[in-house]
């Protein structure tokens, strides 16, 4: 539990992060939005395209989070506090769903 | 603890400003000295206490003397009162002035805006707030809001009318109330107040997580740090939803969209469920820190450890979770899903869990306690009666069926009531008369103290007891002259009795404010540690300088240790490290008094 | 050396791990999260309490283009983690003109969405219109505008941080020891990005 010299932190963040893939994330991204728009239009159920394209979503949104908000590369109490809302957010939407 | 006792001797040379460099605006007005900016909130939310408590009166003289003169009411202009009688559409803007102003002008700048700046960086060993700046803009944002919302009155229709909390439709379009401007001021005026609240929190949570001092480990903390600390996560995760819910009942009202009217295609529930998300957790905003404040009165008081300490942290913790599952209990009257109600039923009796162990605990403190019967103290003993009471009547209320029967009663009144008047305000006059050293650097008056808590215990119970009688009754809550209902007139005596008991309550409260005021310029000056207290705020003079520590403290133990044998005292400070550590050599801990 | 720093070396309780700007900003980002929640959440409800008074995909907004917006969204973020790679290696220049790429991506990207407003207002798609909807009602309009509005307004301030944050680096204020204000502001920028992920896929395709 001994907190680290602030210099030495520094230190340490500036070469964890000379590695992180920054372009390979960025075509990733890229990929996924246009497979998004083709299959928002394949005809498929309604049920389907939006489960996949929720999936798709999120799974750029993750990329986003870890990657370039350095998500991936803090400590895991910093995780716990990012995804708290996230609980929360779902359970507002789920509950009052149930009205309609 | 190594780097801990590293930092023993380490001067913080930044933090060593010298008070009178400062320009008066600056140390003043635009101050970001934590325990100034807590000062102006104190301010800010007392004046906002005393106009609510007006507000308040003038409906108790409409309810207990229907359409009669109210006296002094000649003053009014002719659009609120002619002649001196309230206008029904005046009473409606009473009412609804009278929760907002009272929650989010008053009770809510109070717990968190003052004694959340006063406290966290004190118990937290902290030199002052993360980010000073923000703190700063967080009063700089209330303040305005609170004038907003005051200046509402004065517009034409008036001021809001649909109540604190703003039912759609009846508040989305100006043509049920009348109210046009004063509705949108009353949205506008609280988003201010919802970033003044949000920076209030980023910077109370920032500080908690980073800027504890040596050895203060989560578990040292004391409990009121913790209770605001758990608040400002859930004002930080409520209050945006509050903006988003306002902005668009604000965009209704002014651009013509439909998200909560029903002739658009809108739906009213949706602004009742968004409402009562944030609604929930706020009332636990408005409770929680009172709990904290009240553990820490009750300890002193008690000469004991609390009892349960992580029980206490656990129930704190487990209030504000519970609080995000249960807001449905507000709507059991909406034709919400009945599914959805029972879920809501259930959650909300679970809530009885954590508020209990939280009540035996204070009991268990209290318990074979040398109880020192100071005013902090009576106020922290009637905090926990008169919460005792309030929680009681809200498991009744959780029970569907039983709600039904009340919803929209007086006995709704009493119990909001009892939780925030005799839970909230009772642990603020406390926690006011408790801290006062570290606010003046004097101890305010306790004979008048006791005389203010023995008045206000009397007419409070007067005032507010009845109302359960007469709520279960039938008396409708936000009734504008309980005389036009036949039923209701056995209970006029009751309402008149309630009236005049409400007159002299307000009167009683004179009392404190001489003593607050007298006792700021001519008041006994008070030590570092006039209470004999444990924790941080306590080893620095009262008031405590610019950058509150001349060293950083470093912790040894927890913040509750009333009469350890380790002691030769029946209290041992935070900082006083263990006996087999104690160096000769002067350190951190300045000597407590009388040692 | 910021403060916190300063109080690191004296040995405050290690926290976050992160120094006290970045914890404020990731605090802050959640009480964000709640926000849009609200805006995001009141559409899914609203929608599926009232399907017919909202359009099926593309037949009112304009995807390709919208699809076109979000991949210059999503150039926005990797220039501006660039920014932030380049000032940590210690590199002013690579920093300035990371920044301006973004700068100039951003407020593209808020150019981009005005064009589409006025282009929809000039079809008669605006804050009240019923004229899309099957049925009488204005919640798409009142739902699309009130969420886009929001996410633009972000950006828009973003970008306005972002020149701040220039104009600091032109002065040379960052450095690879000292780059919070760089990081920050980032870490807003992203999230700014992944609202917009979020949006475009629930308001534009589902």
């Amino acid at each position: 539990m001994d907190p680290q010299p602030a210099q030495e932190a520094a230190m340490e963040h500036a070469e964890e992060h000379k590695d992180p893939p920054y372009f390979l994330v960025w075509g990733v991204l890229f990929i996924l939005t246009i497979l998004e728009v083709f299959f928002a239009f394949t005809g498929l159920p309604k049920f389907w395209i939006a489960t996949g394209l929720i999936i798709m979503a999120l799974w750029k949104a993750l990329l986003v989070a870890m990657y370039y908000m350095h998500l991936r590369f803090e400590p895991r109490r910093m995780w716990i506090l990012a995804a708290s809302p996230l609980p929360l957010a779902v359970i507002l939407v789920i509950a009052v769903l149930t009205e309609f | 603890m190594s780097t801990a006792e590293a930092a023993i001797g380490d001067r913080t040379a930044a933090h060593e400003h010298v008070d009178h460099d400062i320009p008066f605006i600056r140390k003043y007005v635009f101050s970001t000295d934590h325990k100034t900016i807590a000062k102006q909130f104190m301010f800010m939310s007392l004046f906002f206490l005393v106009v609510g408590g007006l507000l308040a009166m003038m409906m108790r003289w409409q309810l207990g003397y229907p359409s009669q003169p109210m006296p002094g009411g000649a003053i009014l202009p002719e659009t609120m009162a002619p002649g001196g009688i309230l206008l029904p559409e005046f009473y409606n803007s009473l009412v609804t002035m009278h929760g907002t102003i009272m929650i989010f002008f008053a009770i809510m700048p109070l717990l968190v805006g003052f004694f959340g700046n006063l406290l966290i960086p004190l118990q937290v060993g902290a030199p002052d707030m993360a980010f000073p700046r923000l703190n700063m803009a967080s009063f700089w944002l209330a303040f305005p809001a609170g004038l907003l919302m005051l200046a509402s009155f004065l517009v034409e229709g008036g001021a809001a009318g649909a109540g604190w909390t703003s039912y759609a439709p009846l508040s989305a379009s100006g043509e049920y109330t009348g109210v046009y401007l004063g509705q949108q001021l009353w949205l506008v005026s609280l988003t201010i107040l919802g970033f003044s609240s949000l920076a209030g929190a980023v910077n109370y949570i920032t500080t908690v997580i980073n800027w504890r001092a040596p050895g203060m480990t989560w578990f040292r903390l004391p409990l009121a740090t913790w209770s605001l600390f758990i608040t400002s996560i859930l004002i930080l995760l409520a209050i945006p939803i509050l903006a988003g819910a306002l902005i668009m009942l604000l965009f209704d009202q002014t651009i013509g969209t439909t998200f909560f009217l029903p002739a658009g295609g809108g739906e009213p529930l949706l602004w009742q469920h968004l409402f009562w998300f944030f609604g929930h957790p706020e009332v636990y905003i408005l409770i929680l820190p009172a709990m904290g404040i009240a553990s820490d009165l009750i300890a002193n008081g008690a000469r004991k450890p609390i009892f349960g300490y992580h029980a206490m942290v656990l129930a704190i913790i487990g209030i504000a979770f519970l609080g995000w599952i249960v807001w449905g209990h507000h709507m059991f009257q909406s034709g919400m899903n009945p599914m959805l109600g029972t879920t809501f039923m259930v959650s909300t009796m679970f809530i009885a869990v954590p508020s209990a162990i939280k009540t035996f605990n204070w009991l268990g403190t209290l318990w074979g306690g040398d109880i020192h019967f100071t005013t902090p103290v009576l106020h922290g003993l009637a905090f926990v009666s008169m919460f005792i009471i309030g929680g009681l009547s809200g498991i009744f209320m959780a029970s569907t069926p039983v709600d039904i029967y009340i919803h929209d009663t007086y006995f709704i009144v009493a119990h909001i009531h009892y939780v925030l008047f005799g839970g909230s305000l009772f642990a603020i006059f406390g926690g006011i008369t408790f801290w006062f050293p570290k606010l003046f650097g004097t101890i305010m008056n306790e004979r008048w103290g006791k005389i203010h808590w023995v008045l206000t215990m009397i007419f409070y119970n007067l005032v507010f007891f009845p109302m359960h009688s007469i709520g279960l009754q039938g008396h409708m809550r936000r009734l504008y002259d309980p005389t036009q209902y036949e039923y209701l007139e056995p209970l006029q005596p009751m309402n008149v009795f309630i009236t005049i008991s409400a007159f002299l309550l307000i009167a009683v409260q004179l009392i404190f404010v001489v003593n607050f005021f007298h006792s700021i310029w001519k008041g006994k000056k008070a030590g570092p540690n006039p209470w004999n207290a444990n924790s941080l705020e306590w080893t620095v003079p009262s008031p405590p300088p610019h950058g509150n520590f001349a060293t950083v403290p470093v912790v040894y133990r927890g913040p509750y240790e009333y009469s350890s044998p380790e002691s030769d005292e029946d209290f041992l400070l935070q900082t006083t490290p263990p006996r087999d550590q104690q160096q000769p050599e002067p350190h951190a801990t300045p000597a407590p008094e009388g040692a | 050396m910021t403060t916190d720093a300063m109080a690191l070396e004296r040995g405050y309780m290690p926290g976050m791990r992160v120094y006290n700007l970045k914890l404020g900003m990731w605090v802050f980002l959640l009480s964000e999260v709640m926000f849009f929640t609200g805006l995001i959440g009141s559409y899914i409800i609203l929608r599926f309490a009232h399907p017919t008074q909202f359009a099926e995909p593309g037949v009112v907004l304009n995807v390709p283009l919208t699809a076109f917006n979000t991949f210059v969204l999503i150039c926005s973020s990797v220039t501006m983690v660039k920014a932030y790679a380049a000032i940590a290696t210690g590199d002013q220049k690579g920093l300035k003109i990371w920044l301006l790429a973004t700068i100039a991506l951003g407020t593209f990207f808020v150019g981009i969405q005005v064009f589409e407003y006025i282009a929809l207002a000039q079809h008669g798609f605006v804050p009240m219109a019923s004229a899309y909807a099957a049925e009488g009602g204005a919640l798409y309009g009142s739902t699309f505008y009130t969420m886009t509005g929001f996410h633009g307004t972000h950006v828009t301030i973003g970008v306005l941080c972002l020149w701040f944050v220039l104009w600091r680096a032109w002065k040379g204020a960052y450095s690879a020891d000292s780059l919070g204000g760089v990081e920050i502001v980032g870490l807003y920028w992203h999230f700014v990005d992944l609202v917009w992920i979020i949006l475009f896929t629930i308001v534009y395709l589902i």
